[in-house]
């Protein structure tokens, strides 16, 4: 297979800017691996072995407040329950793609990647899977630094700089760019209205609540239409 | 070390959510019905998304004055600019200031 550079650096350039609010998220999560006792090493190894930095947050701050082990991880994996609506969402564009891209793609696919990805469905096989490994490894490694360095050095970011606001933003502007109907504007505002709505669930389940009424409201307009 | 067991169960959990559906809707003809819902996956869950991101671990939603002026300023440089620098660096300067300024 000839790779593309020029899809190859889109990739990277494109994961870039996404990558930039998960620096204190990083640097948090090593903080809190300090603060657990449960060792560097073990804490860091979350960051390739999960490589979700919500769920690897919730599972060593649960497990450093002394939390029962089953406990924390079920929490760990509730947060990362939304991993199954990325699977489904991207299956139809997998099917055109050899076995061991399925294998290996899931491994990456985080929420930035998923944003990136979903909405470049519609290139060519090639295309779609070399940017979606640049962009995907381009944060694997970013991230393995960042939480290695917070680890390490502690934060380097002040905190008051509220960067992790950036991740709506940018995912905001994703939805922007994604949407070529009007119900898929009405599947976001729907998804993100019942999301607010039950934003008191525990383990951050009211966005699972929110993504599955949005996705049927978006599916219920667009068959009334036909 | 039942610390790193939990994080390898973890890590599996994770990996199987992330898997599951590309592996086993491989060969298999997806209906149309699910193929039509499937498109709004990636919308409702990014709108919910943006939301879930602003939860404290108070439960509230974090959506004062500054957060909604930057989203509706990055929304529109967005859809302006198709660009994810500017969309970026448009929001973050607007939150910015507008929490400098109240």
């Amino acid at each position: 297979m000839v790779v593309d550079r020029s899809v190859v650096k889109r990739g990277v350039v494109d994961a870039l800017p996404l990558f930039v609010p998960a620096v204190p998220f990083a640097l948090v999560i090593g903080l809190a691996i300090g603060e657990a006792g449960i060792g560097p090493f073990v804490g860091w190894s979350g960051s390739w072995l999960i490589f979700g930095g919500a769920a690897q947050l919730t599972l060593v701050s649960l497990l450093g407040s002394g939390a029962a082990v089953a406990a924390a991880v079920t929490a760990a994996l509730v947060v990362n329950a939304r991993h199954l609506m990325y699977s489904a969402g991207l299956a139809p564009t997998f099917q055109r793609q050899p076995a061991w891209f399925r294998w290996l793609g899931p491994y990456v696919l985080i929420d930035q990647l998923f944003a990136l990805c979903s909405v470049q469905q519609e290139q060519d096989e090639d295309w779609f899977r070399t940017y979606y490994l640049s962009a995907g490894f381009t944060l694997w490694i970013l991230w393995q630094l960042t939480t290695a360095l917070g680890l390490a050095i502690g934060p380097v970011v002040p905190l008051e700089w509220n960067l992790e606001f950036a991740v709506p933003i940018l995912f905001l502007g994703l939805i922007v760019m994604g949407i070529d109907k009007s119900s898929k504007v009405v599947a976001a505002l729907v998804g993100a209205g019942v999301t607010y709505l039950t934003a008191g669930l525990p383990n951050r389940s009211s966005l699972l609540v929110g993504a599955v009424v949005g996705i049927a409201a978006g599916t219920i307009i667009e068959r009334a239409r036909r | 070390m039942s610390a790193f067991i939990a994080t390898v169960v973890v890590g599996i959990g994770t990996y199987l959510s992330r898997a599951v559906f590309i592996l086993a809707l491989a060969k298999r003809r997806i209906p149309d019905g699910a193929l039509l819902a499937l498109q709004f996956v990636a919308p409702a869950v990014l709108g919910s998304l943006v939301i879930a991101l602003l939860i404290d671990e108070t439960g509230s939603v974090a959506l004062g004055l500054p957060e909604a002026v930057a989203l509706v300023v990055g929304g529109g440089v967005a859809f302006k600019t198709r660009n994810h620098i500017y969309t970026l660096l448009a929001g973050m300067a607007v939150f910015w200031l507008v929490s400098a300024l109240i």
